[in-house]
């Protein structure tokens, strides 16, 4: 096989590191800066620093060879900041975080992609969306209807697969943050079943929702309620399902990240993450494991995050199915055995291009999604100071 | 020439009403079906389990309903005790069940055998037709527009024979079911499968203490 040999991982210059950067530095200004809208100073003091910020992260992922360590600063901006623009927004259109009955009648709850699987088959038996949201603009908090953010997903999903859960999700933020707080793992034996956790939840929410004729999920599991939308408890009932999105919350998002340094919530619990894994499918874009490389040390398998990786899949030369390109695995592998892949190609010949095709595709999509979100929630906090 | 209309009659409610009785039977049927093993035999067994203690089910309740002139016509607060009662039924077999699986796949996953409950021994019985009992008399709304037919029928042996001809309209839908027996069976599918009946079954565990609170508390 025509393996190419990599050297060892000296810096690269910082002209070739900016030169890769300019496309992605000229697509930031497009999109964050301030000559192009109206905005407030502080929203356009946010976009700047935000498209700045992007590109400082897309340089060094360049200079230093590294995807991962530079993709979580955007990814733990990103759900951290999310909270903070998106309940801003609630508190001032509603006066409360909690979404009482008359606007869901109204269809006026804001949509995210996660009750995206649930629809489906309600949708296919009876033509009926059950989500008390609207399909075209003007429905939801932001203005976007379920269309926008279905064709926002799709299109990105096309290209970058279960990448969505790593450049583009914008509930992972918080936990990737928790795990990265502990030097180690206080619980390191976890039963690699867990693993189906959410195959699970997205097999048990598709049918109740198509039996009881709501988004499920949303109704009664979903832990990022604690933090942007919980159920108007005006009776028994919403307190109960609020009760129930504090403490996933508490355990999913907080302590278990903080105990085992893994994504849990996305590993072991997320219906749209299993969902999304069907679309690795189709993915251009893989990580692969180079078997003539491998030793096999198990630095990828202990790094990954979400448990995509076990010692079949390595004897194989690849990642679950649940891999979201997050990049850890390539980081960590002393050997450049873990490499990432177009499909179609020969594994391991020129794996720096294959990165590089996939983080122009990945950054572009996280600076257009993203990268919003940050400046949002960041103009949120400036508009406090200035 | 009445008769054969009552009968075109059910026989049209029934493919009609499908698509709502396998929306609400799928909770129970599909992570239950799945977990068995794979194979369109022992598939195609477990839904002729399923839907014969189904249609005993419904038979039952056709006789109840003729008896008592229809369950609509029964106090709000005993439809509500009724409901709540199969609710937790269901959850505490769709548990068992679950644990079942697990123990039917560690002593004898090569059995081409159902998946069984219950007691030891001879007393144990296939966890399909205890789950098709007991969403052959859950109160669907199809199931209850069937039941007020039924009600009106000149005596309980017409009454039946409405239940079973709307059976068999709705029987048509679960047909395909069977075709997850071509799915093949590995850790993965059974673990999948027993993690979601557990989750389903807190949901009807929810589902029927919160009916029994609420009669309790509001008296409906």
């Amino acid at each position: 096989m025509a393996t190419k040999v990599l050297v060892a991982r000296e810096p690269r210059s910082v002209g070739r590191s900016f030169l890769l950067t300019l496309p992605i530095a000229l697509w930031s200004a497009l999109m964050f800066a301030p000559i192009f809208r109206e905005a407030s100073r502080p929203a356009r003091i946010a976009e700047v620093m935000t498209g700045i910020f992007m590109v400082v992260l897309f340089f060094m992922m360049m200079r230093t060879w590294s995807t991962y360590r530079w993709r979580r600063w955007f990814f733990v901006a990103m759900g951290l900041l999310f909270p903070v623009g998106f309940i801003h927004q609630v508190m001032v259109m509603r006066g409360t975080m909690g979404i009482p009955i008359e606007e869901m009648i109204a269809g006026r709850t804001p949509f995210c992609f996660i009750p995206i699987p649930l629809l489906i088959l309600p949708a296919a038996f009876t033509k009926t969306v059950v989500f008390p949201g609207s399909i075209l603009p003007n429905g939801g908090m932001s203005g976007g209807g379920m269309a926008a953010m279905v064709g926002i997903w799709l299109a990105i999903t096309i290209v970058v697969g279960k990448g969505w859960c790593s450049y583009a999700c914008f509930f992972g933020g918080i936990e990737e943050g928790m795990a990265a707080v502990p030097a180690k793992a206080a619980l390191r034996k976890i039963d690699s079943r867990w693993r189906y956790g959410p195959w699970a939840v997205l097999l048990a929410m598709v049918l109740l929702s198509l039996a009881l004729f709501e988004p499920a999920y949303c109704m009664w599991l979903c832990p990022f309620k604690a933090v942007s939308e919980y159920v108007a408890a005006r009776n028994a009932i919403g307190m109960i399902q609020n009760g129930i999105f504090i403490v996933l919350f508490t355990a999913l998002v907080i302590a278990l990240p903080l105990l085992t340094k893994k994504r849990t919530q996305c590993a072991f619990f997320c219906p749209f993450g299993a969902f999304q894994s069907i679309f690795n499918k189709m993915s251009v874009f893989q990580v692969k494991i180079d078997k003539t490389r491998c030793t096999p040390c198990v630095l990828c398998q202990k790094s990954c995050p979400t448990m995509a990786l076990n010692d079949e899949s390595i004897a194989k030369g690849e990642t679950l199915m649940s891999c979201m390109k997050c990049g850890a695995c390539v980081d960590a592998c002393p050997k450049d055995a873990a490499v990432w892949h177009i499909r179609g190609t020969e594994v391991a010949v020129k794996p720096e291009r294959a990165r590089l095709m996939f983080l122009y595709a990945a950054w572009a999509m996280a600076i257009m999604f993203g990268g919003r979100i940050i400046a949002g929630g960041l103009a949120t906090i400036l508009h406090l100071f200035v | 020439m009445p008769a054969v209309f009552a009968f075109s009659e059910a026989l049209i409610l029934g493919l009609a009403s499908g698509p709502a009785c396998v929306a609400s039977c799928g909770p129970v049927l599909v992570p239950s079906l799945l977990a068995e093993r794979s194979g369109m035999r022992l598939n195609s067994r477990y839904l002729s389990a399923f839907l014969a203690t189904r249609l005993l089910g419904y038979l039952l309740f056709a006789a109840v309903a003729w008896e008592v002139g229809a369950l609509v016509s029964l106090p709000s607060p005993a439809r509500s005790s009724l409901f709540a009662m199969i609710h937790l039924l269901l959850a505490g077999v769709l548990l068992r069940y679950a644990w079942s699986v697990g123990r039917a796949c560690n002593h004898a996953c090569g059995s081409p055998e159902l998946v069984t409950i219950g007691g030891a021994g001879r007393h144990r019985i296939p966890g399909a037709a205890v789950l098709g009992f007991l969403t052959g008399i859950s109160l669907c709304p199809p199931f209850v527009a069937a039941g007020v037919r039924a009600a009106e029928a000149a005596n309980v042996a017409a009454a039946m024979l409405f239940f079973a001809v709307f059976f068999l309209g709705t029987s048509v839908w679960f047909v395909p079911f069977a075709g997850l027996g071509w799915v093949r069976r590995n850790e993965a599918v059974t673990t999948v499968a027993r993690m979601a009946m557990v989750l389903i079954a807190l949901y009807y565990f929810y589902a029927g203490l919160m009916t029994l609170i609420r009669r309790t508390t509001h008296g409906y």
